[in-house]
């Protein structure tokens, strides 16, 4: 057989499990896949080396036995080298796994690569990436989203059966959105946040990018649970896998008209308004929702997520991990400013307090929605992926185009974006967000949504952009 | 010129948990081989994340509790954000707007001291400073980053040095008790930092000089002396320069033990900006009326209550009960001899025991701990062996002076001291036949004596020394007085 690695996960597993084909065979697809684009897409940091040899002994008892995935590089991997795509840990190999990666090692699968993501997550391009950006395999002159944008590429190009990415505000939804793939973003706390590069602490949540509903399900069901190690982790067992729902009747799905900006790409608004009619003909009640502008979301995000980031990044001194500061690339440095700058005495108050006064705001705003609805649903992002470049001297970048998912992270939300149409060639996104531990509603609404329409089907045409990328090719580290 | 010094004391405590702060991690870091006690979390690599003590906490209430603090229900972590080699994450977990324990007050030698706080944190990384291969080089230990720290802010409310030193003997003290450090000095376990300032009062006006925080102090007599050194160089320099306290010039002083001052180490630009802000890592803390009490019912009783039962039970000096209180373990094994069958029932019998016990754990037990540098070895302490020792006094076979002399041997050796007197023949005889005996024999044998006796009754004493030595020290000297006079009064008999 061959272009094993075109299968979904549920179908890969299958084929281990009857053993249609061999879990060599699919490494070594991905593997072929990956030398093919890399040139082109850029989506990994550092391939595992030992991939291929792993996936001679796999133990079929295993609920991802021999699956190749692909795990942003912001999370720990021992021996493995990684970096957060930041030049300053280009030399940093962890001496200890996160909780999501021993997870998925105990699970069976084989990490088969790390991939780019904005340096440190600070982005929404991977732009920001100090090994170069990503390219959106839809069509390599757009950008994939981030910050785990490389992880969103691997699925749009079929480099891996499944990756990881996490989100502080919309780094698995967004740039699942523009590759056209499915991005589970969980309640904060669901999945442990131990062995992941802090970025805003408060809101950092792993998660499951992926080809289908189904593939994203399974991985939060095995990543998902109480770690002792993470004392912000819920005190909850992993998440179950719901019964699927034939019908949505009896559901109120809200659609708030703030998420439809003035500056919303005209087709991505029809493609939401289509999506929701598709859900209505499902069953749902769609009531139009009054919510809180999401402008405020960016403000409070902003100051917090800095204010976080200054803090965490305070450990890369110079004196371990063999780079020092001057490593840190323009972005990471604006960060730390402004965190710096809305901690500092005399500040704290009218910045950071304030901020987080704002956020119970935003937390009762979406208390007092779901009291009208069991669901909200919006555009993941408001344009489709922009083209290359066009993050650049746009220090506010990541928010503008993240202001349709920061609401949601503020108040710890769990959320999925699902394929929902094209425009120029370029996929739209369909976010649905649930109140906190609701991942099963939003899990079963974005099932029948994608068995009822062929969105996820489609697959970019990788033959027709040979063109060389400009980002440095990924290195095999041991 | 009037000048008062105002001297706060913010006082370090290293819990001794089993494991640190915030990860599980051998806590115990005294003379371990470098980073051997280390993990990812302490170490602060990218992605560790900490994971709070239980214990820790619950130890932090309670010592806040034992020092009259209140409990706040609701406290949370905070990051307190500044650059140190040896500070891991550069950032140091601790306490600033909701702190575990506030208000609180201990009494010193009869003077209230307010405590403002005492809060959790975690204890950093040592630097080590060595020449290797002739280069001067800083080497980074972190078996102790993440140990757990309480802190201990008082009010400024000392006023004198030694006061500062009673008030962290009492600290001492009170943590030992709780058995939640060793408080020890000089191991670093416990560390001390004065911040001492004058008011002056001059021709009608009031002047505060400038903030000096002394660090660096491994002693109690070192923290009396440099705030002794601190208060007179702060005179000398408001004489000289007439520079009053503002928010810009507190400075932090080194203490420098061998020259016997206080250096300037640091000038601070008003106070540090450590961007405070609450560590998204560890959820809030809180604990409800029901678990404070639970912990308020785990303290033991404190010093000040043994001193008090010392006096009104057992009838003792306020001396002696403080001295018995000073160490718990001491006090223990003290109170231990009343936890027995052989306690008198009788009032008076069990203080007049109280105070003979009492003689013999200060005079002989004390003085040999103190000697040997040794802890009480409370399976040394035999109930028995005192009450016995006790009666064989009462009953005037032995002196008070050989009691103390045999219950330092019987410690030592665990025998039963009075066997150790009759072995070694301190047992008086009080059986006035034997010893008439020998008197009669010394009178005869001393005609000179006697003669000087008829002239002057106060020389018996060489009588009664003679009578001493020829019954080998065993008489007991009253009774000897009592037959000698009794026989020289009376020559015929």
């Amino acid at each position: 057989m061959s272009d094993l690695n075109k299968l979904t996960l549920t179908q890969a597993i299958d084929g281990i499990k009857t053993k249609k084909f061999s879990a060599k065979e699919l490494v070594s697809d991905c593997l072929t896949q990956i030398q093919k684009l890399e040139p082109t897409l850029n989506s990994f940091v550092t391939l595992n080396e030992n991939a291929l040899n792993e996936s001679e002994n796999i133990n079929f008892s295993k609920p991802l036995a021999g699956i190749p995935i692909a795990v942003k590089d912001n999370f720990c991997t021992q021996d493995l080298r990684t970096t957060a795509s930041s030049k300053l840990l280009e030399n940093f190999i962890p001496q200890y796994s996160a909780y999501v990666v021993e997870k998925l090692k105990d699970a069976g699968a084989i990490i088969i690569g790390k991939t780019n993501m904005d340096s440190w997550a600070h982005g929404s391009s991977t732009e920001t990436s100090d090994f170069g950006p990503s390219k959106n395999p839809w069509n390599p002159k757009h950008l994939p989203g981030g910050s785990s944008g490389g992880s969103a590429a691997t699925m749009a190009a079929d480099e891996a059966i499944v990756s990881i990415g996490s989100e502080t505000a919309g780094s698995i939804r967004q740039p699942s959105a523009w590759c056209g793939v499915v991005g589970l973003k969980p309640t904060y706390g669901r999945v442990s946040r131990c062995g992941v590069v802090a970025m805003g602490s408060s809101m950092d949540s792993p998660g499951p990018i992926a080809k289908t509903v189904d593939d994203a399900a399974l991985i939060l069901s095995l990543i998902s649970g109480h770690d002792p190690a993470d004392a912000t982790s819920l005190n909850k067992k992993p998440w179950q896998i719901p019964e699927a729902l034939t019908s949505l009747k009896g559901l109120k799905i809200g659609l708030p008209k703030a998420y439809f900006p003035k500056k919303i790409k005209p087709e991505v608004k029809q493609s939401i308004l289509n999506a929701a009619e598709k859900l209505k003909e499902l069953g749902a009640e769609i009531i139009e929702l009054d919510v809180m502008d999401p402008k405020y979301a960016i403000a409070v995000y902003t100051i917090l997520q800095r204010s976080e980031v200054s803090s965490n990044l305070g450990r890369y001194t110079g004196i371990r991990y063999g780079h020092d500061r001057t490593f840190f690339g323009d972005e990471a440095k604006r960060r730390i400013m402004l965190g710096t700058y809305a901690l500092s005495s005399g500040y704290y108050d009218a910045y950071y307090l304030k901020a987080q006064k704002v956020r119970t705001l935003i937390i009762q705003d979406f208390e007092k929605q779901f009291q009208k609805v069991d669901a909200i649903i919006g555009p993941t992002s408001p344009t489709t992926a922009l083209p290359i470049g066009a993050s650049a001297g746009q220090a506010m970048f990541g928010e503008l185009e993240d202001i349709l998912v920061e609401p949601s992270t503020l108040a710890g939300l769990p959320g999925i974006s699902v394929p929902c149409g094209f425009a120029d060639g370029l996929p739209i996104g369909l976010q649905i967000i649930t109140p906190q531990l609701r991942e099963d509603l939003s899990v079963n609404i974005a099932r029948l949504f994608e068995s009822n329409t062929d969105y996820h089907l489609q697959k970019p045409n990788l033959n027709c952009h040979p063109e060389q990328s400009e980002g440095s090719r990924p290195e095999a580290v041991k | 010129m009037k000048i008062t010094p105002i001297i706060g004391l913010e006082v370090h405590v290293e819990l001794k948990t089993d494991s640190k702060m915030f990860c599980g991690c051998n806590a115990e870091h005294f003379h371990a081989k470098p980073n051997t006690h280390t993990c990812p979390v302490c170490l602060g690599m990218p992605g560790a994340l900490p994971v709070p003590n239980k214990k820790a906490c619950q130890w932090c209430v309670k010592l806040g509790l034992a020092l009259g603090c209140t409990v706040n229900e609701y406290s949370f972590f905070e990051r307190k954000n500044y650059f140190y080699p040896d500070l891991s994450k550069s950032y140091q977990i601790t306490q600033y707007q909701k702190p575990f324990t506030v208000n609180g007050k201990i009494t010193v030698q009869g003077q209230e001291i307010r405590i403002n706080r005492a809060h959790m944190e975690e204890d950093t990384g040592k630097s080590v400073h060595m020449v290797i291969n002739g280069e001067e080089s800083t080497l980074l230990d972190f078996n102790r980053s993440g140990v757990p720290l309480v802190e201990i802010v008082s009010e400024p409310d000392i006023v004198l040095s030694i006061q500062a030193k009673e008030y962290l003997l009492k600290i001492q003290q009170l943590i030992r008790y709780l058995g939640i450090s060793n408080a020890d000095i000089e191991k670093g376990s416990m560390r001390c930092e004065p911040t001492v300032n004058l008011k002056i009062e001059d021709n009608g006006k009031t002047f505060y000089t400038p903030l000096s925080e002394i660090k660096n102090v491994a002693s109690l007599t070192g923290v009396q002396n440099a705030i002794d050194f601190e208060i007179e160089r702060q005179t000398q320099a408001f004489k000289e320069t007439k520079e009053v306290k503002n928010s810009k010039n507190k400075t932090t002083r080194g203490w420098d033990a061998d020259k016997a001052r206080t250096f300037l180490q640091r000038e601070k630009e008003g106070s540090a900006d450590y961007r405070y802000f609450p560590e998204p890592d560890i959820p809030p803390i809180e604990f409800t009326p029901a678990e404070i009490e639970e912990i308020r019912m785990t303290l033991p009783e404190m010093s000040e209550q043994k001193i008090e039962k010392y006096q009104t039970i057992y009838g003792l000096s306020d001396y002696d009960a403080k001295l018995l209180a000073e160490d718990q373990n001491f006090a223990a094994a003290y109170e231990a001899l009343f936890d027995t069958e052989f306690v008198s029932k009788d009032q008076d019998t069990l203080k007049v025991f109280a105070k003979f016990a009492a003689n013999l754990f200060l005079g002989s037990i004390k003085t040999y701990l103190n000697e040997t540098q040794e802890n009480i070895d409370s399976s040394k302490i035999v109930a028995k062996y005192f009450w016995d020792l006790f009666n064989s006094v009462q009953n005037k076979e032995l002196s008070s002076s050989v009691a103390k002399q045999v219950t330092t041997e019987s410690y030592k050796t665990g025998k039963h001291p009075v066997e150790i007197a009759k072995e070694m023949g301190l047992i008086q005889v009080s059986d006035s036949n034997q010893i008439e005996k020998i008197a009669k024999e010394v009178v005869v044998a001393n005609p000179k004596a006697v003669q000087d006796y008829q002239k002057n009754p106060m020389s018996i004493g060489f009588l009664i020394g003679q009578l001493m030595r020829a019954s080998g020290g065993s008489a007991n000297p009253q009774v000897a007085k009592e037959i000698l006079e009794k026989l020289l009064k009376n020559p015929t008999l």
